[in-house]
């Protein structure tokens, strides 16, 4: 490789996880012959956030006006933009109350507190501009990165994730929790890439990683799997909503099994 | 063939000495409800009674997920990256799950033979066990429900112990070498056996005809069954993961950091996942979740050349651990007709046909 690549990663409103789980992998060290960090804070305090880089990885929602304006630099600033983890994607658990007004929520969370910033509902970065890539999950799977970083290095583009968690429930020969215990597993409708994680230890997927695109997250016959299983409408919209907040499908697909009845 | 009678205060010790020939593997329960197939440490734990495992046994030869090859793109040279392959026992293996090892042999030994299925092949050695079907249970139907072959040791359960079937020079081996567990097959063995087999050929929930099923599937790609049944679908391919002969796979390459080595890696595909028939250019072969679905049932049900059989071997699988409770048995008889409301479909007139059946486009040369 002539030219280094360069990289940034750059954080809006999240925990911070996404790229702690990143830095914390040791094949970075691979990396360091291949690529230049600009700009990582966690790794290294003399980042520059405004200058020109090959692959922005970005964690977080936009919440605040200051990071909308920040989102539109980096992609000014960067060939290749990547969101990374479940804030950036789907606009995270921060979302979830999406229905509330932002008033409400602030003054829940920050009473009378006064802040720098000017904040605004919960969003994903692709509501303000072009992502190219997803990395997805709360927090990203290690493996997704090293692939998407690695492919990106020779030249080539990534594959997306279009098939559910179910699959690897099925690769692991783990029993199926929504079938045997009818609970309300989101596996079906959740992007896979975790290694069924949760399911292997018996529990129900909350759907971490966001719904399939390419319209193939079947919401409304997930749907009728849930009701038939005796859970509400609002415990079904709740439960979706969870990392999917913004996902201008669910409601209307789940609607669709409960024709329109009452509240 | 040879028979031989194991006595059944002689199946743990047996199934101890199964040891000896390598990892023994047999059906455990592994849930409140579902077995599969797991490496057994106490033979105690062996269930000889399970309806069917959640994972079928090609999963010890076809590898849920594999890696194929390591690649240096410096050198543009690959290194195979498959180990000695150790001998196993895989025990208690139904009739229709032996059948679905000789569909998979079909395609992975016959055609171009896959070398990672090949190995693992030639490594495994197989005992059957019979069993009493449940209400999702077709093997009768499929023709798959008694194994002549593609076993070393197929055990017929009797009052007091199993009549054992030889089938390969293996299987002698492994006899001869535990002579002294068996005892010859009498008379009333002989009886029991029969006895055994009405009674399970009376236990299937179906006794009839599906000769012409595939033909029918084929004519009757505009049936209502399709759209009502696809809408339940969750797509999420365990129909595909859970057969005993679905066969297709994903490829991946995964380049390390290095930006020079990685590896390739496969595993177990689904057609019900919308990328399976996505080509270069983004054209999809099958678009939509009903393409989809119908996919599957065209692909079990159409025809084996080399074994004479379809590609389904009625295990149940498919319906047993749908979480949407879709029913294959059923769909497939609503198309024979002999379901409720069946004939003539409801949709004939309004809705063209354009099911393979009645394409205009597709025709030999010169026709």
């Amino acid at each position: 490789m002539e030219e280094k690549i360069k990289i940034g990663f750059y954080a809006l409103t999240s925990c911070y996880g996404c790229q702690l789980q990143l830095a914390m992998m040791d094949e970075l060290l691979q990396l360091i012959s291949n690529a230049e960090i600009v700009c990582w804070y966690m790794l290294d305090g003399k980042s520059l956030e405004d200058e020109p880089v090959d692959i922005a990885f970005i964690e977080g929602s936009v919440s605040t006006e200051e990071e909308v304006e920040l989102v539109k630099k980096i992609r000014e600033n960067a060939k290749i933009v990547v969101a990374v983890g479940s804030c950036a994607v789907q606009g995270g658990v921060q979302s979830w109350e999406q229905d509330k007004n932002l008033e409400d929520l602030w003054k829940t969370v920050y009473g009378d507190g006064k802040v720098k910033f000017q904040p605004k509902m919960a969003e994903p970065v692709s509501k303000y501009i072009k992502v190219d890539y997803n990395i997805y999950g709360c927090p990203p799977e290690k493996r997704d990165f090293l692939y998407a970083l690695g492919t990106f290095l020779v030249g080539s583009w990534p594959e997306d994730i279009d098939y559910p968690v179910c699959l690897e429930c099925r690769l692991n020969g783990n029993p199926c929790v929504l079938l045997e215990r009818g609970e309300p597993c989101l596996g079906p409708i959740t992007r896979a890439g975790c290694d069924a994680r949760c399911p292997a230890y018996g529990i129900a997927c909350i759907g971490c990683r966001g719904a399939i695109d390419y319209d193939v997250a079947w919401f409304d016959s997930l749907a009728r799997v849930f009701r038939e299983k005796g859970l509400t409408r609002e415990e079904i919209l709740e439960r979706m909503r969870i990392f999917n907040a913004h996902n201008p499908k669910l409601e209307e697909m789940v609607e669709k099994i409960f024709g329109g009845e009452s509240q | 063939m040879r028979y031989v009678k194991l006595p059944r205060e002689n199946t743990h010790i047996f199934l101890e000495r199964l040891k000896e020939w390598g990892k023994l593997y047999a059906p455990v329960k592994i849930s409140e409800k579902f077995y599969d197939f797991r490496e057994v440490e106490d033979v105690g734990k062996v269930e000889f009674h399970y309806n069917r495992t959640i994972m079928p046994p090609k999963k010890f030869f076809f590898k849920p997920r594999e890696k194929l090859f390591e690649f240096d793109l410096s050198k543009q040279e690959y290194r195979e990256t498959i180990r000695g392959v150790e001998p196993f026992v895989l025990f208690g293996v139904h009739a229709c799950d032996i059948f679905g090892l000789k569909i998979l042999d079909t395609v992975y030994l016959d055609e171009f033979p896959d070398k990672y299925y090949k190995v693992r092949r030639e490594k495994g050695i197989i005992i059957g066990i019979s069993c009493m079907p449940d209400e999702y249970c077709f093997c009768n139907l499929r023709e798959t429900d008694f194994a002549d072959d593609g076993f070393d040791l197929f055990f017929h359960e009797l009052p007091d112990g199993w009549l054992v079937r030889v089938g390969s020079p293996k299987g002698h081996r492994i006899v001869d070498k535990s002579i002294k567990l068996f005892e010859e097959v009498t008379t009333e063995d002989i009886c029991a056996f029969r006895e055994f087999e009405k009674k399970r050929s009376e236990a299937f929930s179906y006794h009839e005809d599906w000769g012409d099923l595939r033909y029918l599937l084929e004519l009757e790609m505009e049936h209502p069954m399709w759209e009502e049944e696809s809408e339940k679908c969750l797509a999420c391919g365990i129909c595909n993961t859970t057969c005993p002969t679905c066969r297709c796979y994903e490829v991946q390459d995964i380049v390390n950091l290095d930006g020079r080595t990685g590896f390739r890696e496969r595993r177990w595909d689904s057609c019900q996942f919308r990328s399976h028939g996505l080509v270069a250019g983004g054209h999809n072969f099958r678009p939509t979740k009903k393409d989809r679905f119908m996919n599957r049932y065209l692909c079990k049900n159409s025809y084996n050349e080399k074994l004479g059989l379809s590609f389904c071997v009625g295990c149940g699988r498919c319906t047993y651990f749908c979480p949407a409770g879709i029913r294959f048995v059923r769909n497939l008889r609503t198309i024979l007709g002999l379901e409720e409301r069946s004939c003539p479909s409801k949709i004939v007139e309004e809705i063209p046909k354009k099911g393979f059946a009645y394409a205009e486009n597709i025709r030999g040369e010169d026709v």
